[in-house]
């Protein structure tokens, strides 16, 4: 089965941005290709058009030269091309199996034959009889894998699909995709992690701001020269010193921190015990949903557990809400930029003012003092180097990177001694990690700490001193940043254990 | 003894025929639900139904017409509340409420001429055999053929929601309407046809009580029956079965209360008035605590808007 793809003169324009501009490529079966692009470089728009979710406004899709229309959905499955989106398609309420029958026509029992068939054949191991929700991501995305393979693809695209895997299953996941690649499948492969790319697929094309910038076979391919071309320009590495925190003065102690919901969405916390050294950066690591969210909510303060688990310096601040601890000079940086950490609706200078309540006197006699928030906020735009230094700008028009940066500088604008982030450079671009990454490793070295909570390892072994991981609500022990491989904590994420 | 029995019977009867526009109206507005629409124009699509169902009655003379025309009136007022929501996405709380202050309103306009005209017998079945078999005879027998349909609708619809390709697609529109939309399932579609079936079933229902259950026209007449319809979904946690049980713990409270207030018991009027509301919110939460579940029925994305990309 030889398989031919090929996207002529592809053009979508978004208003205000043009996502995609003149994008000519050529895909042939029996390889892996990947996509490789920054958030925003318009990978997500070619492959939404290639299976249907979006329709260009120029340009043909050819599958092994006859011009195919893609109108819906629907045609992209007709033409047996298969879609695994970055955020899964899946219905959580649903079982497995109902999931997967939603758009078969074949009946029931046939259906479960060849689901059965594919579990064998590729050694996955899923109940079809539960509901969605109770599946770990690496499972989800096995279900939507299945579901494209019970069309016999000759297409399968995938939407930077490690996002939320472990180690492990990360490497199962390429085991299967050079199985169904050998089958001839035509696999492309959408990420911005230039590793993934080196290690699994043959052939890279670079997009930048719409455009496909370079086309390359990735053995003659380096990080260095994929990184260089995937930005524009040449990064600067930053690293962090390795101290030595024996003798610093201890900040912040957690012991015996036990949270129960009945919420089957949330996960209970199991007596939790760490603490924090003066200048310190403890990382915590593991795959999302195993307790980081209630754990940050837990040191921010939007949920009180018990009144005796946590001490910031020397001062038993347990049952203090968040404003009451940033009084203290703790700051918090939640994961969800939009909904947690900024009211999208508001304007910059808003969303500055909603944190400092007392100190910074933003509010007088129950006014707000316009004029002092503005200076402030301005302040923060430059000194954080958001490109923008309208503070009368909606927060929404801001691009992830920049409004991150906007989240940070109003917490650190405070000089705080202890900053709690989650997630910090989720979903944004190379330069905006970059800035993150150098300002975390700056506030350690004035002596400021910091607990990273992230579901990225590479940024974890790069900012933190010490790292333990969170599973099931559990931490592991906890382990000086030398003593870390990716591997070690790829064992603790999936619930194995080490030495 | 046997009078006793008997007057039990009867009771019964009539706290079933109380339910039926509950059933209905609840049924309908479940499957509306169950696709992520809120519609809460229940008891707009009603009153418009019961009018339509009358004034039909009356001047038509036939009263399978009237009850056909009832639900093709609650279809249609209920197309106002697709085109809203669906077409030009309005929020789905006011685009209800609107619909049923907009429902009330031209009902009552249209009812004027209709107010004080007496109504028709509607037919009833097995009336022999209602009053030979004396105890089961009035629970059984000697019923308008729409309570029948009611009492077998919570079943149908469960079966529907739960083993039919239909249903499975109602359902995961209502989990996930951008994956729904994903996978090639035209969700604007889907929400329609349910959001149209609702508005019959409430039409339906609104005809119940004008036809049937007190045959004339009075403005206002659903008095409040659509809230508590749409109360009971919520509180039913999206089973049909449950919304039956429901209907009949308050329809049963409401009847057994007026025996109550009329024989004289000595407990403040208002309270015994309140009983009904009370009882079914409290069964019905004892009978749902298994969180698990109400996370398993409750459609997700309940009252969001869907927008399609293009």
């Amino acid at each position: 089965m030889n398989t031919k793809l090929r996207v002529s003169e592809i053009s979508k324009i978004y208003p205000g941005c043009v996502a995609n501009d003149e994008i000519s490529l050529e895909f042939g079966s029996g390889k892996i290709y990947a996509l490789l692009g920054e958030n925003g470089a318009g990978k997500s728009t070619l492959v939404k058009i290639l299976s249907g979710v979006v329709r260009p406004d120029k340009g043909e899709v050819f599958l092994n030269d006859k011009s195919i229309k893609l109108n819906s959905p629907l045609d992209a499955k007709k033409n047996n091309i298969g879609m695994v989106f970055q955020h899964f398609n899946l219905f959580e309420t649903l079982s497995v199996f109902e999931n997967l029958s939603i758009d078969s026509d074949k009946k029931n029992e046939d259906l479960r034959l060849s689901v059965n068939n594919i579990l064998k054949k590729y050694n996955f191991k899923i109940d079809l009889d539960i509901p969605v929700l109770n599946l770990s991501a690496g499972q989800k995305q096995k279900v939507e894998i299945i579901r494209c393979l019970i069309r016999n693809p000759k297409v399968l695209i995938m939407d930077e699909p490690t996002s939320v895997l472990t180690e492990q299953e990360t490497e199962d996941l390429f085991v299967s995709l050079k199985q169904f690649s050998d089958e001839g499948i035509l696999i492309i492969y959408i990420t911005h992690k230039l590793k993934e790319v080196l290690s699994l697929c043959d052939e890279v094309a670079v997009m930048r701001k719409g455009k496909v910038v370079s086309v390359s076979k990735t053995k003659e391919e380096k990080i260095e020269t994929l990184a260089n071309k995937m930005v524009g320009e040449n990064l600067s590495t930053i690293k962090k010193k390795i101290k030595n925190f024996k003798y610093s003065e201890e900040i912040l102690k957690i012991s015996n921190l036990n949270f129960r919901s009945d919420d089957p969405y949330e996960t209970n916390l199991i007596n939790l015990n760490f603490s924090l050294k003066k200048g310190e950066c403890l990382g915590i690591a593991g795959i999302s949903g195993n307790g980081q969210s209630e754990l940050f909510q837990i040191l921010s303060g939007e949920i009180i557990t018990d009144y005796t688990s946590i001490k910031f310096r020397d001062k038993e601040i347990s049952k203090l809400n968040p404003r009451e601890r940033r009084e203290y000079l703790m700051a918090f940086s939640p994961e969800d930029r939009i909904s947690q950490a900024a009211v999208p609706e508001l304007k910059i200078y808003e969303n500055v003012a909603l944190n400092n309540f007392k100190s910074s006197n933003f509010f007088e006699k129950g006014l707000v003092n316009e004029k002092k928030i503005k200076e402030h906020s301005k302040k923060i735009l430059s000194n954080f180097s958001v490109n923008t230094d309208n503070v009368e700008m909606k927060s929404q028009f801001l691009s992830g990177g920049n409004l991150q940066k906007l989240i940070i500088g109003r917490e650190l604008i405070t000089s705080p001694e202890l900053l709690v982030c989650f997630n910090p450079t989720w979903g944004l671009d190379v330069g905006a990690i970059n800035y993150i990454h150098e300002t975390l490793i700056n506030i350690n070295e004035q002596g400021k700490s910091s607990i990273l909570i992230s579901t990225d390892n590479d940024e974890l072994l790069k900012l933190s001193d010490r790292i333990c991981v969170i599973y099931k609500g559990k931490l592991s022990k906890i382990m000086y940043v030398n003593e870390v491989t990716p591997e070690k904590l790829g064992i603790l994420m999936g619930g194995g254990s080490i030495d | 003894m046997s009078f006793d029995l008997n007057f039990i019977g009867i009771l019964i009867g009539a706290i079933m025929a109380s339910s039926v526009p509950l059933i209905l109206a609840a049924s309908g507005e479940l499957i509306t639900e169950r696709s992520g629409v809120l519609n809460l124009g229940v008891e707009g699509m009603m009153i418009i139904g019961a009018i339509s169902g009358f004034a039909l009655m009356v001047i038509t003379d036939n009263l399978f017409l009237a009850v056909i025309g009832s639900m093709i009136s609650g279809l249609i007022i209920s197309i106002i509340f697709g085109v809203l929501t669906q077409s030009l996405l309005t929020n789905h709380v006011a685009t209800g409420l609107a619909l049923t202050i907009f429902g009330i309103g031209m009902s009552a306009m249209i009812g004027k001429n209709f107010v004080g005209i007496p109504g028709k017998e509607f037919p009833l079945l097995f009336v022999n055999l209602k009053e030979n078999i004396p105890f089961l005879g009035p629970i059984l027998f000697g019923h308008s053929v729409i309570l029948y349909f009611a009492f077998l609708l919570p079943f149908l619809t469960n079966y529907f929601l739960k083993k039919t390709k239909i249903g499975l697609i109602i359902r995961a529109v209502g989990d996930s309407p951008t994956s729904a939309s994903n996978q090639g399932i035209n969700v604007s579609l889907v929400r329609y046809s349910c959001i149209l079936y609702g508005g019959a079933m409430c039409g339906l229902a609104g005809a119940y009580l004008s036809l049937i259950y007190t045959p004339q026209w009075i403005e206002n007449m659903t008095g409040g029956r659509g809230w508590i319809a749409l109360a009971l979904v919520v509180f039913a946690t999206w089973s049909p079965i449950k919304v039956l049980i429901g209907a009949l713990i308050f329809g049963g409270i409401t009847i057994l209360q007026l025996h109550m207030q009329a024989v004289g018991f000595r407990i403040p009027v208002q309270l015994l008035s309140a009983l009904p509301y009370i009882m079914t919110i409290i069964v019905l939460v004892v009978i749902s605590r298994d969180s698990r579940k109400i996370k398993l029925n409750t459609p997700t994305s309940l009252g969001q808007i869907f927008y399609k990309e293009k």
